[in-house]
């Protein structure tokens, strides 16, 4: 019972850092119909970003998300002032490949200039503290920090797109470009605005993981794929979407976990060879496979 | 026969073409005897591979449009098969590869009648995420190595080995690759007049027109991925007699279906030229980018920087390719 009760938490705690990590992409893809392959090494920077920033200042790590958020907001408008708006003309296996070209851009950037080993924050307020809060739940402060944070964070951006002027015409953008263009809005200053929030939510998503999570120039790729899953799962566009279909990814990411669990309670030696939590991600391309063929739109798409 | 005769029908190409595609092929069938070093003729070997790998894609992708982003999964699998039926069974290249072959063409047929129901990005991402569960498996599958792979080791054979591929200089390989780089190349010139080849370009321009016109769209799709796919499914298989250790990392990987689409694109998708340009620019330069700079301490990516340079200039500014790029001229003489 316990470990059923705690990996749940486990995966709904991830599933909610997950959300905001698959916001940015969520919002990119709607306002531009462009899929972003270094999304995953924007989160890395912000990683980074984070980690280096702490251990400069000697402050929390956490208390560098404004930074982290400001830093990758800039570094998006960057991209799509200098690069993507290049690319939204031609054709989509000319976008696929340069926001590939981005991608390893980004990431070798980083090995040059971080080396490739892994590093992981030591200290901090919260490392290496957790909660017990009955059932057998033992909830390490730092991921339940990430997911709060997380969850602001999204219902920020949320309300951000929905009750202001500015994320109306992000919307009315995402809707009907041309029509938006004949309202007024300009919508190559919407695009560089969706490309900001879109880097600057992974980036801060990228300052919560990196509490529990340590950081490589290589991390990004894994970060990419679970972000294109919850965009499919949750449908291309859809925010509230990404949300709940980030719970879900969070939760398949505990299954192997607990079957492994549950083999070895109940000693079925046939399985013993092969852990399932060797191939712990695996099911999440999996279940981007299914996800796509069985329900393109998505649970909650309006993007086909 | 006809067959046969339309694979080594070019007539229909400028005569400036053949004349350079002339005069390139004997160079090529010369270049051994060069008086150059053993690296020239390793990234030769490369770029053989890679632009074989570069005409199967072209078929689906180029052709046909659809982008597909997971190749590496059927090189994966050919050159698994060979090197796992050599080393237990001493199977040689021979009959290996063609069981290769039937191998990749089934599993591209079990995940192809899904995977055609998706269109655009869509169907791109599923491709990218196939080749990745494929990947993942063979990582803990401890009949194929795991991790760590399979190595042929050369001792146990007596080079030369024409039956294995098994040699000690890679001059047999360049001749061996070379001769199936002019197979496929015909194969293709056969394919691109081929009654699938107009099914194929006619869905390119419209699904829907295509539909109307009596197409089975899916089906002439599932048709030529399952071309695509032996293509790379037996240069994976040459592969691996040529490299003697594969692993997971360096076949299955991202970044090789990646280079391969990217090849076909920087040559210019969807003509018979395109792949083996693409793959003439791109397979030296990074070859001899990693060899200058890769080596330096202190500049580890370096190569790979400039490389992603690269894609990205493409991308933005020429995403038609060279071959674009000399049609537009030719048009422009035209008028």
């Amino acid at each position: 019972m316990e470990i059923i009760a705690s990996s749940l938490a486990a995966g709904l705690l991830f599933g909610m850092v997950l959300a905001l990590v698959a916001l940015g992409l969520t919002i990119i893809f709607g306002v531009m119909d462009i899929i972003n392959f270094a999304h995953g090494e924007f989160l890395m920077i912000g990683m980074y970003t984070a980690l280096l920033t702490a251990q400069a200042l000697g402050i929390d790590p956490l208390l560098t998300l404004p930074l982290a958020a400001l830093v990758g907001f800039l570094l998006g408008v960057a991209c799509y002032k200098g690069f993507i708006s290049y690319i939204l003309r031609g054709p989509m296996i000319a976008q696929l490949l340069g926001t590939f070209g981005l991608m390893l851009l980004l990431r070798n950037i980083a090995l040059l200039v971080f080396g490739s080993e892994d590093r992981a924050v030591h200290q901090g307020l919260l490392v290496n503290k957790s909660f017990d809060i009955g059932l057998g739940i033992i909830i390490p402060a730092t991921k339940l920090a990430g997911a709060g944070l997380s969850v602001v964070a999204f219902v920020a951006v949320w309300l951000l797109m929905h009750k202001t002027r500015m994320g109306k015409a992000l919307t009315a953008t995402a809707l009907n470009p041309q029509g938006a263009r004949y309202m007024g809005i300009s919508t190559e200053k919407m695009n560089a605005l969706a490309w900001g929030i879109g880097a600057g939510t992974v980036t801060m998503a990228g300052a919560l993981i990196v509490n529990f999570w340590p950081v490589n120039p290589y991390v990004g790729l894994l970060f990419t794929m679970i972000a294109f899953t919850i965009v499919a799962l949750g449908g291309f566009g859809s925010v509230p979407g990404a949300f709940f279909a980030a719970l879900v990814v969070g939760l398949i990411t505990e299954i192997p976990g607990f079957w492994d669990f549950l083999t070895y309670t109940l000693e079925w030696d046939w399985m013993f060879d092969v852990p399932m939590t060797s191939f712990k991600y695996m099911w999440i391309y999996v279940a981007y496979f299914i996800i796509m063929v069985v329900r393109p739109r998505g649970l909650f798409g309006w993007k086909h | 026969m006809e067959a046969l005769k339309n694979a080594f029908d070019f007539s229909d190409q400028p005569r400036l073409d053949m004349t350079i595609a002339g005069a390139v092929g004997t160079l090529f069938l010369i270049f051994p005897l060069l008086p150059l070093s053993a690296f020239a003729l390793a990234t030769m070997i490369q770029f053989f591979i890679f632009s074989l790998y570069g005409m199967g894609w072209n078929t689906i992708g180029g052709y046909g449009g659809q982008v597909d982003l997971g190749k590496a999964q059927y090189v994966g699998i050919g050159a698994y098969t060979t090197a796992v039926l050599l080393i237990r069974w001493d199977i040689p290249f021979w009959f290996s590869m063609p069981i290769g072959v039937v191998f990749a063409v089934t599993w591209s047929f079990i995940i192809g009648y899904p995977l055609f129901r998706l269109k655009g990005h869509y169907f791109a991402i599923a491709t990218i995420a196939t080749s990745l569960v494929l990947k993942d498996l063979f990582e803990v599958w401890e009949f194929v190595g795991a991790a760590r792979g399979l190595e042929i080791s050369p001792i146990e054979y007596v080079p030369p080995d024409f039956l294995r591929l098994i040699f000690k200089e890679d001059i047999y390989y360049y001749y061996v690759i070379f001769v199936f780089f002019l197979a496929g190349l015909l194969f293709l010139n056969w394919f691109r007049k081929s009654r699938l080849g107009y099914q194929l370009r006619a869905i390119k321009d419209n699904e829907d027109v295509a539909r109307s016109l009596g197409i089975n769209v899916h089906w002439a799709k599932i048709k030529t991925y399952a071309i695509a796919t032996a293509y790379v499914s037996v240069v994976g298989s040459f592969h691996a007699c040529y490299i003697k250790a594969i692993e997971p990392e360096d076949t299955m990987s991202l970044d090789i279906s990646i280079l391969i689409a990217l090849m076909a694109m920087l040559g210019g998708a969807g003509s018979l030229w395109g792949p083996i340009i693409g793959a003439g620019i791109l397979i030296p330069l990074k070859s001899y980018l990693k060899e200058w700079l890769g080596g330096m301490s202190g500049l580890a990516g370096m190569d790979l920087i400039l490389y992603a340079v690269i894609i990205m200039v493409i991308s933005a500014k020429e995403p038609r390719g060279v071959w674009g790029i000399v049609e537009r001229i030719r048009r422009r003489k035209r008028t």
